[in-house]
């Protein structure tokens, strides 16, 4: 188990596969780069990604100090009228959304331009994985917070991560801990953690989650700074009897009790190994995983180095059997077509629909992922959201797609801004030298290397080199044209 | 030997294939299904085959946000109603009388006369023990009629799909909007999805393109069958993997499948049927309009889920939720209008549900806040109408932190419409046995 691959497997074709599933995948050129490095080169390059220098910047309303939605809550409560207080309250819903998809957007540039794929792919494993969402926390500043605690923490300590996560302030809002005292703890947070996060259903009692609800009392939010505070006065200082374990525990008690059990190892890597891998690990495959994880302290990177170079991440069945989720789909085909990504609120649209809303899983599991992104109706949007990326308009999407909260207004207000977006599209001359284009069978070869890094089958390619025979006169129009009729495959929504 | 066969037809293909079996996976759900069926010997009294032109359908309608169901069902003559509610609390004169106690909205004249028609059923004070005011965990409750401290993976519709419908068409299921709701998730993922049957196609530019698109999402008959890794036509990868080997892209082809067939259909019912009644002109009411479409047009969908949100009124309630339930009602009242004029009316069911009702006491915004039970409709020309269950007590001393307290559990409802209209064993969809509620 947890071989290292041979190093006659490295080429290009496992070369693209890593750069697909530890980053969003790259131009031909990026992938021939990473072949050059050799296996451990290639890895290293991605994983180490501390020598490489990332110039991003924070949001310029991420700080603490200038936070209009802070002086919004007090102008509210001190507000004289109603009416000026709903006034007051819709401000404050319109910096929240502006801000939020201002984050959204920020991310994706992160994803898409960013020096650090794999940070930035484990990252948005970890958003998946710890689901908070801003419909409850309505804090964006908060969900930039726990955002940056992911991209800086992505291949640490476990330990350290699942307490950090369990302090961060979007996390004690979104599962009620900050709520949670002495005399009515709440559960909802012990329960996650050990359910969702750290340990899986059946390996755990209810009595389990009742003392450590008791134990975690006194983690809570201190409003004003915006930071976490431990107080101490609603903490429950009494004896509390934890998987058998019993002392005057406290959150950190909880947090280092959970990650010793047998069972932590193993939970965590098989969610890991499911995300990279894109399949449920085989039970000796598993406890290969766990095992590994244990003998590194439970420290993720040089886990995840093992991971990477394993004959096991190269098998057959791995290699292009993962469907894209949304993130990637968009991300990826933006890297693959050297296009540009559309502006945010279309991107925010466009994942919106296909059923991946960045800061806003539809709930603490998080999204499921594999084949629950596919429905009839997200596959033909997927291929028709393909030809807005590749041709440069917008995709058609109907003011309904917007209308949230604020109703058919809202919706017609970002219909409105949205018809005046103007994207790039493909640039067939960019991605295509000359002597590519020079032939129909050329360019439909040079587009699957790009776009897949195989072969189409035999009689999808016929079709595509029919496609462009029909043209008399054969257009760059006409090629991007293919390009989107290849990403209207089933075969470009798996990588 | 058979390396290279070639199928001369589509038949034949599938013909192979049911023998075969395996390569289900591969054919498009509406046909590996059908032939499935056919060969599955009727085991188990829980299966059925649903046939589509004469079979039962229930309509979900989800009111989310949470509605305040104090204000849609009104203890009009309560004492502590008034007391409770002194801004927003409706007088007698504003509401359509059901007895000398309760009445409905005054906005739901729809529902009154569909009440007075015996066309209506009220179910009274409806809940789960332990409720949760978190809109997203008890919309999940709801979806996956799970106890309130328990997550399931799948919802209550899948589950009724994987145990009754197993060699259903994928229209089955139709939900009206942009995903599949939680409620459809399912070991074997069935139903269709789609906001407006316009946007419900391919795009394409021009005829060529729009051929292309169907070859490329086509089964190529005369390719060797998939499981043959041998043929020099499966695309290879340079390290010599077959591309089509693994299960993902097969899932995916045969969803594309099932998008471009029932896309073809949806659109040419919706442009065939007209509907048969006036709807007012709302979002909500145009999905009604295609869902009654869809029923006229005889697509084989036993179960039909459209959404109409906004019913969260923290503030300013009287207004939203004034327009929110007169289009729910004059919606509703229009759809089995233009059902009837179908002569479809007496096998469609509409059953309405939100996350959790509101709190009883008005909040200082002249709104509500998140509550716990409310009331539940049900729909159809054979309901058991009238009022069903008790109206919860409003006495502060009956409350429980300031939420009326359920008498009727959901999943009661649900048990009674999936035994006594879908005909099928409850228990296994529920995960318990709930007592049937008479619904019909």
């Amino acid at each position: 188990m947890l071989k290292p691959l041979s190093s006659d497997r490295w080429n290009y074709a496992t070369a693209a596969h890593l750069l697909n599933r530890a980053g969003f995948g790259g131009t031909p050129a990026e992938i021939q780069k990473l072949c050059d490095l050799g296996l451990d080169g290639a890895v290293a390059q991605l994983l180490d990604y501390e020598y490489t220098h990332d110039p991003a910047t924070d949001p310029d309303w991420a700080n603490s100090n200038y936070d209009e939605i802070r002086k919004l809550r007090e102008a509210i409560k001190n507000a004289a009228t109603p009416d000026e207080k709903k006034k007051l309250q819709q401000e404050r819903e319109q910096v929240i959304q502006r801000r939020i998809l201002d984050l959204r957007g920020w991310w994706l540039r992160r994803m898409t331009y960013g020096p650090r794929p794999f940070q930035e792919k484990m990252t948005l494993f970890w958003h998946g994985h710890f689901a908070t969402s801003v419909e409850k926390v309505r804090n964006p500043y908060f969900m930039w917070r726990q955002n940056e605690l992911f991209r800086q923490n992505a291949v640490g300590n476990w330990q350290e991560l699942l307490t950090a996560a369990g302090k961060d302030p979007a996390m004690l809002v979104w599962l009620d801990q900050a709520q949670s005292r002495k005399l009515h703890p709440n559960e909802n947070f012990a329960r996650e953690v050990m359910e969702l996060f750290a340990l899986g259903e059946g390996h755990y009692t209810e009595h389990d989650i009742t003392e450590a609800a008791r134990a975690l009392t006194g983690w809570s939010l201190d409003l004003d700074t915006e930071q976490f505070m431990y107080r101490p006065f609603i903490h429950d200082r009494g004896e509390k009897t934890i998987f058998g374990h019993t002392g005057n525990y406290d959150g950190d008690d909880v947090i280092a009790l959970i990650v010793e059990q047998p069972q932590a190892a193993r939970f965590i890597t098989a969610k890991i190994w499911n995300y990279f891998a894109g399949s449920e690990p085989s039970p000796e495959l598993a406890n290969a995983l766990a095992a590994n994880f244990r003998a590194n302290g439970n420290n993720i990177k040089p886990f995840l180095h093992v991971l990477f170079r394993s004959e096991e991440f190269y098998s057959p069945d791995i290699i292009r059997n993962q469907v894209k989720s949304p993130v990637q789909w968009l991300v990826g085909s933006v890297r693959v077509l050297e296009c540009e990504l559309p502006p945010p609120l279309v991107c925010f649209g466009a994942l919106r629909q296909l059923g991946q809303d960045l800061f806003a899983p539809p709930n603490v599991k998080g999204w499921d992922g594999g084949i629950t992104w596919i429905t009839t109706n997200t596959l033909l949007m997927r291929y028709n959201d393909a030809q807005a990326l590749v041709e440069g308009h917008l995709p058609p999407l109907t003011a309904s797609d917007f209308a949230r909260k604020e109703g058919g207004a809202g919706g017609q207000k970002a219909m409105k801004a949205l018809q005046r977006v103007r994207m790039g599209g493909v640039d067939v001359e960019k991605i295509l030298t000359p002597e590519q284009r020079a032939g129909k069978a050329t360019i439909v070869a040079a587009l699957e290397h790009r776009l897949f890094q195989t072969t189409l089958k035999s009689d999808q390619e016929q079709t595509l080199r029919e496609f462009l025979d029909s043209k008399t006169k054969m257009t760059n129009a006409d090629i991007v044209t293919a390009i989107r009729l290849m990403m209207s495959t089933p075969e470009y929504q798996v990588t | 030997m058979k390396n290279e066969i070639t199928l001369q037809t589509r038949r034949e293909f599938l013909r192979r294939t049911v023998l075969g079996s395996s390569l289900a996976w591969t054919v498009p759900a509406f046909l590996a299904n059908t032939f499935s069926a056919l060969q599955s010997e009727a085991e188990g009294s829980a299966l059925q085959t649903p046939t589509g032109k004469d079979a039962t359908i229930l309509v979900v309608l989800q009111m989310a946000g949470g509605n305040d169901g104090i204000n849609t069902v009104v203890p009009y003559a309560n004492d502590y109603y008034h007391k409770a509610r002194p801004i927003i609390g409706l007088k007698e004169d504003k509401i359509l009388k059901l007895n000398d106690q309760i009445g409905l909205h005054g906005a739901m004249t729809g529902f009154k006369s569909l009440y007075d028609a015996g066309q209506l059923s009220i179910i009274q004070g409806v809940g789960y023990p332990n409720p949760n005011r978190s809109h997203f965990r008890s919309t999940e409750i709801w979806q996956t009629a799970s106890d309130a401290d328990r997550v399931e993976k799948h919802g209550w519709i899948g589950r009724y799909f994987d145990a009754a419908c197993p060699g259903a068409d994928p229209t089955v299921g139709v939900v009206i909007g942009n995903q599949l709701p939680e409620s459809f998730f399912a070991a074997t993922l069935k139903g269709i999805v789609f906001n407006n049957p316009q946007n419900y196609r391919f795009m394409a530019n021009g005829p060529a393109a729009e051929e292309s698109y169907k070859k490329l999402n086509e089964l190529e008959m005369s390719s060797p069958l998939p499981d043959d890794n041998s043929g020099g036509s499966i695309a290879m990868l340079p390290a010599g993997m077959p591309m089509t080997g693994g299960r993902a892209v097969d899932f995916i082809s045969r969803t594309a499948l099932d998008a471009q067939h029932s896309s073809d259909e949806v659109r040419a019912i919706a442009a065939k049927v007209p509907n048969q009644a006036e709807y007012p002109p709302s979002q909500f009411a145009n999905s009604l309009k295609m869902v009654a479409k869809l029923i006229g047009g005889g697509l084989p969908t036993r179960i039909y889920y459209v959404s109409q949100g906004g019913y969260d009124t923290h503030t300013n309630q009287l207004a939203s939720q004034q327009r929110l339930l007169g289009d729910l009602a004059d919606s509703v009242k229009a759809f089995t209008t233009d059902l009837k004029a179908q002569g479809n009316l007496g096998r469609v069911l509409v059953m309405t549900f939100s996350e959790f009702g509101r709190r009883v006491s008005e909040n200082a915004n002249g709104g509500t806040d998140h509550g716990a039970a409310a009331p539940m409709f049900v729909i159809g020309d054979k309901v058991k109408a009238g009022l069903l269950g008790q109206y919860p007590r409003l006495a502060p001393a009956d409350l429980y932190q300031g939420d009326v307290k359920y008498n009727v559990d959901f999943r009661s409802v649900y048990a009674g419409v999936l035994e006594h209209w879908l005909k099928t064993k409850s228990a296994p969809i529920l995960g318990k046995q709930f007592t049937p509620l008479p619904v019909v």
